[in-house]
């Protein structure tokens, strides 16, 4: 189809990516700036721009990040990140499976169910679930009047506490992808796949499993990559003796005002992520060619 | 059939289970709202004073709605171009695929504060004046990936024969993707738009940053009130969100729901 | 699957909205050139809405309020703004006056165009951060010291900075997830200025902290009293605004001034370089300090008035508590937070390390 035969393309092309390089690839691009540059002052553009003061600027901003308290930091939060999405898979798989096989007038409701609770903002629920699992809070309460426990629970402070906050905060970001697959799986699929003699297991790996794979992928990315970012919950629930990366990196844009350093810390996140990313896509694409005959 | 039967039981259970565990944080939340003590861990008996107190507070009603209406729109707004880029990406062959992957990634993985910085910085550059308008793009923006992620995964799982079909019938393209395309991608296009309302009824930083004097945006407030005050009204506040977001919703599920 | 009526408006609602988002958002062109108008950008849940409002019916300017919840994000704000949108008064705290001063975000002050000056407390103007008060005037001020629950703390057991680093209160101990801060507390537990840029000593502070660690519960980022009711913590550095509203609450906390010295905190106002209604501006701080006002100020948001003849107006039971108004001798010994210029990065890298434990 070419352009000219198809305006409705070109519109969208058009729209598409005048947004993105206005709104994101000139704001990108001024981020790496901002990261090569050497002075560690406020200004955003201050200074000479020649290609040696780049250089200086890369080796200082990103030189820096090769040491222990940065490379932990950033090993704790793809560890924590994984966790998280671990659970939410866990969690949110069954559930959107359930919501799709329900009746199709309960389905709405139940997704609604499901986000209405976020349209509290997260901040207050985040300090609900203080509230709930505190030393003195509703829960101990609760507990100790059952006679389960003697003394109360120190639940919060932990990094326990926020892989819980992380999970409660990203659970629908999981689910709502899910669903939107799951509903694409008919039954008629299903039965005929029983009919020609699958049980239950073998009907969820080689069938359910894999037509139900982008819905995981795009769950997997909605809540792994923002959980590494979340650090007010890792202020609020754990006390800000787990820092995650996103913690660092506010640090050092307001604490610090090492914007140049900040810069390059949100730079080479972004390419360690996308590297994972890649990789982990390259080996899914591989999967799927195995199953699809 | 006990096998079906146990798992019908079973999926209810298991229902139920996750969505206790949702809503207790916000059963407690609705409860402390109406707690005439201040502190939340004594219960001080009924009362609506904090909620009074609120309606009161002109300013942070006007917060609240410009809040609910810049989440509407930034939503609505991020929808329609994330589906219309998820299609593109899907069905059009162009040149700069990866680039545009790459972008649409970049923008979930920078971190907030990094992306209002740079906003900021390309707003005042442009000349726009801040206010409502520099909001609405920044989080349409922000919240683009995320209806492009989830309207993806659906399509892949669209037959493609589907769109031939109305292509050979003669349609325009413009007029098969809205009436055979979208439809079919629906929940897909729901979800995204969900999730992008509760992404911006929830962002600090970026607001912060990005908007002006004119347009004050409720989550630095609410933000604010949290962590400086433990101030019982934000309670009230937040369950009156909670109910005003409601409202919207049973409106536009009427609007759509005629003749079902 | 749902008929196609419904997707179909669904989209059609869809599209409405968007085109009616576009239009009304059209860039609203600023007729504010007379100077009956203000723009003041302010720290949130700082200012009772009817200050406002009753300076706006006084005076006939209207106020147009906007709020910041961190130094660094109205400073990284002012940065970048342009005269387009600048602001007209802020409200920096002390360490950031020095430092905007110096990159000329702000303009010189002539104190004498304001009544109320007088009436402010002589210990706190013309102070380090701002000889002469050439950039700025005091807001609100306050300290922070040692708090603790006398339920679990015997009176008398905490009188220095250094009392918090014993063993019987390991896992109890709060600090606020401020770096200047709990770095003030471990230079004054050695003696030295909480505004140091010597590394050497700053590494000292560092290092007498990792002995802190096993005892911090936590860094706290909100409202300090919320762990000592939550019976998270048993005692911890906390600002005395929090001690006063907890115990307005009926929340048993003490306060405690350090023998090695408090460290002192005030928020300012100054007007920036670019201000478009400066008149308006120096009419509104006048306002901000007279007695009645700062005075109902300072109940609101429970820190302490900078004005005297505020103070003179309170209640008996306000006025002689230490926890608000601390003695002269404590005072003498307080120290306010300047800018330690480079030094902040130095500081800045050992408080990561601080927190990763290493």
């Amino acid at each position: 189809m070419s352009l000219v035969r198809n305006p409705f393309k070109t519109a969208t092309l058009a729209v598409i990516w005048g947004w993105l390089i206005v709104l994101v690839l000139a704001p990108t691009l001024l981020v790496v700036l901002v990261s090569l540059m050497p002075e560690n002052t406020g200004q955003l553009l201050g200074g000479e721009l020649s290609l040696s003061t780049l250089w200086q600027g890369f080796l200082t901003n990103y030189g820096q990040m090769i040491s222990p308290v940065y490379l932990s930091v950033f090993g704790h939060s793809l560890w924590i990140g994984l966790i998280t999405t671990l659970i939410c898979l866990l969690l949110g798989y069954p559930f959107a499976w359930m919501i799709s096989r329900a009746s199709p007038r309960l389905q709405p409701l139940l997704l609604l169910l499901v986000i209405i609770p976020f349209w509290t903002n997260s901040l207050i629920r985040i300090y609900a679930l203080r509230t709930l699992i505190a030393t003195r809070g509703l829960l101990n309460d609760v507990l100790m009047n059952l006679g389960l426990i003697d003394a109360p629970l120190r639940l919060l402070y932990t990094e326990e506490a926020v892989i819980v906050g992380l999970v409660y905060m990203l659970l629908p970001f999981m689910i709502l992808p899910l669903y939107a697959v799951f509903e694409q799986l008919s039954r008629p699929t299903l039965e005929a796949a029983r009919d020609l003699g699958a049980n239950g297991l073998a009907t969820f790996r080689h069938i359910v499993l894999p037509l139900t794979m982008p819905g995981i992928i795009a769950g997997v990315l909605l809540v792994f990559l923002p959980a590494m970012g979340m650090f007010y919950v890792s202020d609020l629930l754990g006390g800000s003796r787990h820092p995650l990366i996103g913690n660092i990196i506010k640090g050092q844009f307001l604490e610090a005002n090492n914007w140049t350093f900040g810069a390059a810390i949100s730079v080479m996140l972004t390419l360690v992520m996308a590297f994972l990313l890649l990789a982990y896509y390259r080996s899914v694409k591989l999967f799927k060619r195995e199953v699809t005959l | 059939m006990k096998a079906s039967a146990a798992l019908r039981w079973f999926s209810r259970c298991y229902l139920t289970l996750i969505f206790t565990l949702l809503y207790v944080p916000i059963l407690v939340l609705i409860g402390i709202s109406f707690n005439d003590s201040r502190n939340p861990f004594v219960w001080g008996g009924f009362s609506l004073r904090w909620y009074d107190k609120l309606l009161g507070n002109g300013n942070l009603m006007e917060a609240a709605l410009n809040t609910l209406w810049l989440g509407v729109t930034a939503a609505t707004l991020a929808t329609l171009i994330g589906t219309l880029t998820a299609t593109a990406l899907y069905r059009y062959r162009f040149r700069g695929k990866p680039l545009l992957n790459g972008m649409l990634f970049t923008v979930m993985m920078m971190p907030d504060i990094v992306m209002a910085i740079a906003f900021l910085a390309l707003f005042i550059a442009l000349g726009i004046q801040l206010g409502y308008f520099s909001l609405l793009v920044s989080h349409a923006t922000f919240c683009l990936p995320f209806v492009v992620i989830t309207v993806y995964s659906r399509l892949t799982g669209i037959n493609p024969q589907l769109l031939e079909a109305a292509r050979d019938l003669g349609a325009s393209e413009a007029r098969a993707v809205w009436h055979v395309l979208v439809p079919a991608l629906m929940p897909a296009i729901a979800s995204g738009w969900l999730l992008s309302f509760t992404l911006s009824l929830d962002d600090v930083v970026i607001s912060t940053f990005v908007t002006g004097p004119t347009f004050e945006v409720l989550p630095l407030r609410i933000y604010s009130m949290v962590r400086l005050g433990l101030k019982p009204e934000v309670n009230a506040l937040a369950t009156l969100l909670l109910g005003l977001s409601l409202c919207l919703l049973l409106i536009s599920q009427l609007l759509l729901k005629e003749k079902k | 699957m749902q008929g196609t009526r419904f997707p179909l408006r669904a989209a059609g609602l869809m599209a409405a909205v968007s085109l009616a988002s576009v239009a009304s958002s059209a860039p609203v062109l600023a007729a504010d050139d007379s100077d009956k108008v203000l723009y003041v950008y302010n720290w949130t849940e700082y200012m009772p809405d009817e200050v406002i409002e009753r300076f706006e019916e006084q005076t006939g300017i209207d106020v147009v309020y906007s709020t910041f919840d961190s130094n660094e994000a109205m400073y990284a704000k002012l940065k970048l703004l342009d005269s387009d949108n600048s602001y007209d008064l802020v409200f920096p705290s002390t360490y950031y006056i020095d430092k905007m001063a110096r990159e000329g975000l702000l303009q010189k002050l002539d104190v004498s165009k304001l009544d109320h000056f007088e009436d402010l407390d002589p210990n706190l103007v013309d102070r380090d951060f701002d000889k002469g008060n050439q950039y700025s005037v005091p807001y609100m001020w306050g300290s922070a010291g040692i708090g603790y629950n006398p339920d679990y703390v015997e009176e008398g057991a905490l009188t220095s900075w250094n009392d918090l680093w014993n063993d019987k209160y390991r896992d109890k101990l709060l600090l606020s997830n401020d770096m200047r801060e709990v770095f003030h507390v471990a230079l004054a537990s050695l003696g030295f200025s909480g505004n140091t840029t010597d590394p050497d000593e700053i590494k000292a502070a560092y290092e007498k902290l990792t002995q802190l660690m096993p005892n911090v519960r936590a860094f706290n980022s909100d409202a300090a009293r919320v762990p000592f009711m939550q019976g998270e913590v048993d005692a911890g550095l906390i600002w005395n605004g929090e001690v006063y509203q907890a115990n307005q609450g009926g929340v048993p906390v003490e306060y405690v001034y350090p023998k090695e010295g408090i460290i002192l905190w005030m928020d300012t106002m100054a007007i920036p370089s670019n201000a478009r209604h400066v008149d308006a501006a120096y009419q509104f701080i006048d306002y901000l300090i007279s007695p009645e006002v700062s005075k109902e100020i300072s109940e609101y948001v429970g820190y302490t008035t900078p004005s005297l003849a505020a103070k003179n107006m309170m209640d008996p039971e306000v006025r002689d508590n230490p926890v608000v108004f601390p003695t002269q001798q404590d005072l003498a010994r307080g120290e306010f937070q300047t800018d330690v210029g480079d030094a902040l990065s130095i500081y800045q890298k050992y408080w990561e390390q601080l927190k990763t434990g290493h």
